[in-house]
């Protein structure tokens, strides 16, 4: 069936995927190689290897205390926002209750809204609270911006579980609180687990947020983005190669959860 | 239902109303503290819609609604935050002074003008690729195919801005290149202007516009492809008549997710653009710095920003979707 379609399109179309993925690596690889370089500037060929900048990136104390911080936050909000959406989305997928469409309406509310708009409006939020800047605004921060995306993950996954496994439990005595924790939520697991990495990868790579709601102590971003403003230099490549090929590790192994939760 | 035998054997030497627990659990579920609290809350309905209920609702409302609201209410004030001694009134002037100067209006025309070009731009890159994943590439391989796609997208807003940066700034790779292979003997100036900037925007966004695509064109049964070659129609009129129309609800999310996220876009155009590319945002972001008197000012512009930013994509979804949908 497949050569109904000829082949010169195929063809076309096969090129273009392969430039499409080129434009899309390239820029990257080019840092990652760079970083490899003794020199100070971009030349060609790289000629001297050297791990020089990597060894000052990790003496760099500066650098490891954003990533500490940033993971701390990351897993922080992280936390709230799993727990917040999973309810949510218990709430919008439960028998009996009206207006689920606006409650889910209102839960993609931050997905949707600009992510400028988003910092600026928590930045009056929390200053109308009386809350100050600093940790606690920015994991507040991050999690309405993860929550929704929990939401949509859950949802997808709880729309899919067959209705009786939750009667039955109910029919040999638990109660709907046991009944979530025992039946529901282990068979939310797998999608959970990815939505949560999705959650970590969100906070770890957010600036805008973090430059509006925090204070003085800088994020892993915010560092990234001192250092630029500085100008080009091989420690930011190799910072920025060593953060990437972490992220992409987590964000690959999430890939491959959710694809695993899919398909089970 | 379970069968009466089983039901027999199960409540045969334990009080009935207790359920028995293989695990832990039951130490929770049988305490005292439980059963006085959650346990109590669960056997009336009330208690129920509220256990379901109360958080979510306080979230929603609080956080998800809130900033928004107290945005708005701030934007018509016209002193914030409140000093001592100065009254703060009811006021339309935050939202006039927008109006009053170019300098405030042309960055936001200019911000409409980048996200509208870089959503055209990535909707023609992409579908070919969107569709070449879904339909030309082997079930077994699509997978794979998506994942090549999706590494660059793990690599975060800044790092990929500052990749850009590395390859398109003076002594960035494109100008080596260019001066080694001897084609110019100076750099090319491309940093810090409206090129780099639509340049990395569409870099750092492209991959938004992939996923929906993807995920409508993969739909489209195949069959209707071949019914449609059957009966003669070339490729062109394939995709013309069937795919492009099939994969509508694709393109509405994808543009929509595009273009307001390019919207909201603060770092990028601060690193990638110069002072001709000065942006919405950056303009936003002046009045919540230095003299902090003008939140008001910068309250209305961010919802200015938001509202025209929502009707755009609203307009947008009418005019190609037909009917509402959400983003998702």
């Amino acid at each position: 069936m497949r050569n109904m379609f000829s082949d010169a399109p195929r063809t076309t179309l096969t090129a273009f995927y392969w430039a499409f993925l080129l434009y899309l690596l390239l820029p990257l690889t080019l840092m990652m190689a760079m970083s490899f370089k003794d020199a100070n500037f971009v030349a060609f060929p790289i000629g001297d290897w050297t791990l020089d900048w990597y060894a000052k990136v990790m003496q760099d104390k500066q650098f490891l205390e954003a990533c500490l911080y940033s993971v701390m936050i990351a897993a922080a909000s992280t936390l709230a926002a799993t727990t917040l959406g999973t309810w949510i989305a218990m709430l919008i997928v439960a028998e009996g209750i009206k207006g689920q469409v606006i409650i889910f309406a209102l839960a993609c509310l931050p997905a949707v809204v600009p992510g400028m708009i988003s910092a600026i409006s928590m930045r009056i939020f929390i200053s109308t609270i009386d809350m100050p800047t600093g940790t606690a605004a920015i994991i507040l921060g991050h999690t309405v911006h993860a929550v929704p995306f929990v939401v949509v993950m859950a949802l997808t996954r709880l729309r899919s579980m067959p209705g009786n496994l939750v009667d039955a439990a109910r029919d040999l005595g638990a109660d709907s609180v046991v009944a979530f924790f025992r039946v529901t939520l282990p068979y939310l697991g797998p999608a959970l687990v990815g939505g949560m990495i999705f959650c970590v990868l969100l906070s770890i790579d957010d600036f805008v947020r973090t430059f509006f709601l925090g204070g003085y102590r800088p994020t892993l971003p915010m560092l990234i983005f001192a250092k630029v403003q500085g100008g080009m230099s091989p420690e930011i490549n190799a910072m920025a190669t060593l953060v990437l090929v972490v992220t992409a590790a987590v964000g690959l192994y999430a890939e491959y959860l959710t694809r695993r939760a899919r398909t089970r | 239902m379970v069968s009466s035998n089983t039901t027999a054997g199960y409540a045969a030497g334990r009080d009935a109303s207790v359920p028995r627990y293989s695990t832990g659990i039951a130490k929770v579920v049988n305490s005292a503290l439980y059963r006085h609290t959650l346990g109590a809350a669960v056997e009336s309905r009330i208690g129920r819609i509220i256990l379901l209920a109360g958080v979510p609702l306080i979230w929603l409302i609080m956080l998800h609604v809130g900033p928004i609201y107290q945005m708005l209410k701030i934007s018509l004030m016209s002193h914030y935050p409140v000093q001592p001694g100065v009254e703060s009134h009811f006021t339309f002037d935050n939202y006039a002074i927008f109006f009053s100067e170019s300098l405030y209006f042309t960055p936001l025309i200019k911000s409409f003008i980048f996200a509208t070009a870089a959503t055209a731009i990535t909707l023609v890159v992409v579908y070919p690729v969107a569709y070449y994943v879904a339909k030309v590439v082997k079930p077994e391989g699509r997978s794979k195919a998506l994942l090549l796609l999706l590494v660059p997208f793990w690599a975060g807003e800044l790092i990929r801005t500052f990749s850009v940066i590395m390859l398109l700034a003076n002594r960035g790779a494109v100008n080596v290149l260019l001066r080694e292979i001897g084609l110019i003997d100076r750099p090319i100036p491309m940093l810090y202007t409206s090129f780099s900037l639509g340049f990395g925007l569409v870099y750092l966004i492209c991959l938004y516009m992939l996923l929906p695509l993807y995920s409508a064109i993969e739909k489209i049964p195949s069959q209707y492809l071949d019914a449609a070659a059957d009966l003669g129609a070339g490729p062109f009129t394939r995709f013309r008549r069937i795919i492009l129309p099939l994969s509508k609800d694709g393109i509405v999310s994808g543009c929509s997710l595009v273009f307001l996220t390019c919207i909201g876009v603060f770092a990028t155009p601060m690193l990638l653009g110069g002072p001709n590319t000065v942006l919405f945002p950056e303009t936003i972001s002046g009045f919540f710095h230095g003299a902090s008197d003008k939140w008001p000012v910068g309250a209305a512009f961010a919802l200015i920003m938001l509202v025209t930013a929502l009707i755009t994509a609203g307009i947008f979804m009418r005019l190609v979707g037909g009917k509402k949908r959400s983003a998702f």
